[in-house]
């Protein structure tokens, strides 16, 4: 590995308070597949988003063949040769394929364009005409032109974020071929940055560790390190502080049979034979990576979405088939891991959004008493001490914290039978999470069922009296959180069976 | 990098939206008098003639505020549809369709008591225009389609079937070529309170109470607030966000339709391409300069039905009418600039 191509040395970037990335020295050699691994809010994305010219760092700098570079902007990125392929594609959706590969002006292959993009196709294994509308492709074709977007515009570098989130089983193995073509035959220099491990073992040679924006392990040779390393790396030495756990535990409240749920859009597969029990008293953690499926079984739980096959029991009663309010009705609450846009609306004023689950509890005929909605805010501000000093100001004007707070005081006043609350900390500084964790557990306390969804392994290791992994729709692992060990459930969480 | 951002105010001054509407109303008196003085007319003197003849005396008080109720229920409907964040550009269609209405059931049905004939009138004109904005409202619902750009055209396809109905079917042999239909009888005239001032002011009042109270007070209103805001948070919350957006459409176009029957049974009499001056139009401007307030919208909808007719009589002196339209429009212009900077500042980008 002498072969050094591009390294950062000392990259420091802050966002307000949060120091996103911490003095990170970063090397990339060519003709690699480099692996750059870290959980959620590693500070992967930023560092990429700092070599593609998104942002500037606050310090240190970036050498590019043992040149300084000042990466000023992504134009400035792409002439040195450095591309990247986000998670939200950048196509421009009504144009062909040719248009958009040929776009930049930075572009390469203008004058021969279709013998290159024969070949390329033919390492993409793609299968579609040069002048076919993009917003005609599927996913998994849609990616392989933003790749190919990359080699047009002499990309050397090319940055690929959760490539694999969108796609199937198939079309990954068919992407890690076309990727070691690319740097074994072009001598391109690739970063994946994922949370998978089994991809990380699989794609690369190469594998860089990000932990709360540093840097905790670089260069390491993919074939010599052990998932059980990688996951210690990732996940750092939880400070496993839990709370009591032996309140008393009473007869089922929420009883999930059999969910299978194909997204009705794109035809993906997106949960699998999904069973559990919660019982009064007792919080159950659903541990899982964004996106494997959590948002889609909470709205079906909740009677969002309706579709499905399988069945939710609320208390004895059969909900299937009901919608949103008669399980709001048997007392359900839904925390919705979206705060602002699904939980609360933004543009409506902060009154207006303490009364979304109630208000049609406390109508008399069709008027909505002034006096009563106002009591209402008062007591939730009261109770769950949120700072909202102006009832009629738009909602998006409290701090996070305090958004959570009112959104959590209004699902929760009135002791709800089921608690589903998803993702409920994420965001929030040090003293606000301590307030949310302490209203779960009085809700648990007085005898809820909490589905507690989170990806955060010490907020579901301190609350949670059982946890289940989820991984790609399916419930893989499930522990006791009292003798679990948190490097397991991490293993189970990036998709690796023993 | 000493680039500037726009920040948006964490507390917006309640009453924001009055200050920035007597900012735009003097920025707007600004431009009409450096517009006077280009044709060296004294701008003191033809304002206060506008003032004295539009709202100085009882008769030209009543013929100003009969001007502005149309102006103030089609507004009014514009302000409903926002409720859900939807803008109605065809509230002047749905005039025309109120009034097409009225005149419709008056020729095809007698009722020998005057005053239900005129509430099956009136009737008539709220579904008349609750039924111009039909098509709109179901393409919003179902398909997406973008409402302002249907309700703007369904604009000109009611105004065509207007001209289509005074030189064809409707025409009054008796109006000497004029394209109108024919007068509807006196006994359907609504009648006065005081002065020249028609009932229909009473129906404006009353029905800003409506507006004010479904807004604000009702428990659908609340629903449609919701479902503004955020569709998802209504779906989350089990509020029909579709459904409430279709009900406030038509409910919405049912005033402008309102506006329609009100203007032709105290003002007109009869159906003709006459019937609306653009009322449709100006009530999107009153609507907007108050932020979608209802007694916001009676406020200044009174105000600029004194200025129309205040603008009309200063021809008199020589000056063109238009010096009000310009007002009206200078007033929101500026009106909507102030309002801007209430809820905006301008910060430097590199202090945190």
């Amino acid at each position: 590995m002498n072969n050094k191509f591009l390294k950062t040395r000392n990259v420091t970037k802050t966002f307000g308070k949060l120091k996103a990335l911490d003095d990170v020295n970063f090397n990339l050699y060519q003709g690699k597949i480099h692996g750059l691994l870290g959980e959620n809010g590693a500070g992967k994305s930023s560092l990429m988003n700092i070599l593609s010219g998104i942002y500037q760092p606050d310090k240190g700098s970036i050498y590019l063949d043992g040149e300084k570079q000042k990466i000023l902007n992504p134009d400035f990125a792409s002439k040195l040769g450095i591309g990247m392929v986000h998670q939200e594609f950048r196509l421009i959706e009504s144009f062909s394929i040719k248009d958009n590969l040929t776009l930049s002006k930075s572009n390469i292959y203008k004058n021969d364009f279709l013998k290159s993009f024969k070949k390329y196709s033919e390492i993409f294994a793609l299968n579609v005409n040069e002048n076919e509308i993009i917003s005609n492709l599927s996913v998994g074709e849609k990616q392989k032109i933003e790749i190919m977007k990359l080699i047009f515009n002499d990309s050397r570098i090319m940055l690929l974020d959760e490539p694999t989130a969108v796609l199937t089983p198939q079309e990954t193995s068919q992407l890690k071929n076309s990727l070691v073509t690319l740097a074994q035959e072009d001598m391109k220099t690739i970063v994946l940055i994922t949370h998978k491990l089994k991809e990380i073992k699989e794609f690369t040679e190469i594998v860089s560790v990000l932990k709360n924006g540093k840097m905790v392990a670089k260069d390491l040779p993919t074939k010599d390190v052990t998932d059980n390393q990688l996951i210690e790396l990732m996940m750092g030495t939880v400070k496993t502080s839990t709370v009591n756990k032996d309140n008393e535990v009473g007869k089922i409240k929420l009883n999930v049979e059999n969910i299978n749920y194909t997204d009705s859009v794109n035809k993906i597969k997106k949960l699998e034979d999904i069973n559990f029990q919660i019982k009064a008293g007792e919080i159950l953690g659903l541990a899982g990576v964004s996106g494997n499926g959590q948002v889609e079984l909470a709205n079906i739980i909740s009677g969002i979405e309706r579709v499905y096959e399988g069945k939710i029991i609320i208390d004895n009663t059969d909900v299937s088939s009901k919608g949103v309010r008669s399980r709001k009705k048997l007392n359900l609450s839904y925390i919705p891991e979206n705060r602002l846009g699904v939980g609360l609306a933004p543009g409506v004023s902060v009154i207006d959004n303490s009364i979304v689950k109630d208000y049609f509890h406390t109508k008399l005929g069709p008027h909505l008493s002034r006096n009563k909605t106002s009591n209402y805010l008062e007591s939730l501000v009261k109770q769950f001490s949120i700072k909202a000093p102006n009832p009629k100001a738009e909602i998006s004007t409290l701090s996070g914290g305090n958004m959570q707070k009112l959104l959590m005081g209004r699902e929760l006043v009135g002791d709800p039978d089921v608690i589903i609350a998803s993702q409920p900390t994420r965001g929030l500084d040090v003293n606000a999470v301590d307030a949310i964790h302490n209203l779960l557990i009085d809700q648990r306390n007085k005898g809820s069922a909490i589905f507690l969804i989170s990806e955060d392994l010490d907020e579901l290791f301190k609350l949670s009296n059982r946890l289940l992994v989820i991984f790609e729709g399916k419930i893989v692992k499930s522990f006791n959180t009292v003798d679990a060990d948190i490097n397991d459930v991490g293993l189970a969480m990036a998709g690796v069976n023993e | 990098m000493n680039k500037y951002i726009l920040t948006k105010r964490q507390v917006v001054n309640e009453l924001s939206t009055f200050y920035s509407f007597l900012l735009g109303f003097l920025i707007a008196l600004m431009i009409g008098s450096i517009i006077l003085l280009i044709q060296d007319k004294n701008p003191f003197d033809t304002f206060s003639l506008m003032f004295k003849l539009s709202i100085g005396s009882v008769n030209s008080l009543s013929s100003s505020l009969n001007k502005a109720t149309p102006l103030i229920l089609a507004g009014l409907g514009i302000a409903i549809i926002n409720t859900v964040k939807l803008w109605n550009i065809g509230a002047e269609g749905q005039i025309f369709m109120g009034a097409i209405a009225v005149n419709l059931i008056y020729i095809n049905f007698q009722l020998t008591n005057s005053t239900s004939f005129i509430f099956v009138l009136l009737v008539s004109a709220f579904i008349g225009g609750a039924f111009c904005i039909l098509i709109p409202a179901i393409t919003k619902v179902l398909f997406g389609v973008n409402e302002i750009i249907t309700t703007l055209l369904t604009n000109y396809i009611v105004i065509g079937l207007t001209i289509y109905l005074v030189n064809g079917p409707w025409k009054d042999p008796g109006s000497l070529n004029f394209p109108a239909a024919a007068y509807v009888g006196k006994e359907v005239y609504l009648p006065t309170i005081f002065g020249k001032l028609s009932y229909g002011f009473l129906i404006c009042i009353l029905f800003t109470v409506f507006a004010h109270y479904l807004k604000n007070s009702s428990v659908f209103g609340y629903e449609m607030r919701i479902a503004g805001g955020s569709e998802m948070t209504a779906i989350y919350a089990g509020i029909n966000a579709k459904q409430k957006a279709f009900f406030a459409m038509l409910i919405g176009g049912g005033f402008a339709g309102l506006a329609g029957g009100v203007e032709l049974l105290s003002q007109t009499h009869r159906v003709s391409t006459g019937i609306s001056q653009g009322f449709g139009y100006t009530a999107i401007i009153v609507a907007a300069i108050t932020g979608m307030r209802p007694i916001g919208i009676f406020l200044v909808g009174s105000l600029f039905g004194a200025l129309s007719i205040g603008g009309s009589v200063i021809q008199t002196i020589g000056v063109s009418t238009y010096i009000a339209d310009i007002i009206q429009a200078s007033t929101l212009f500026g009106a909507l600039v102030i309002q801007f900077f209430f809820n905006y500042k301008l910060k430097r980008a590199d202090d945190g």
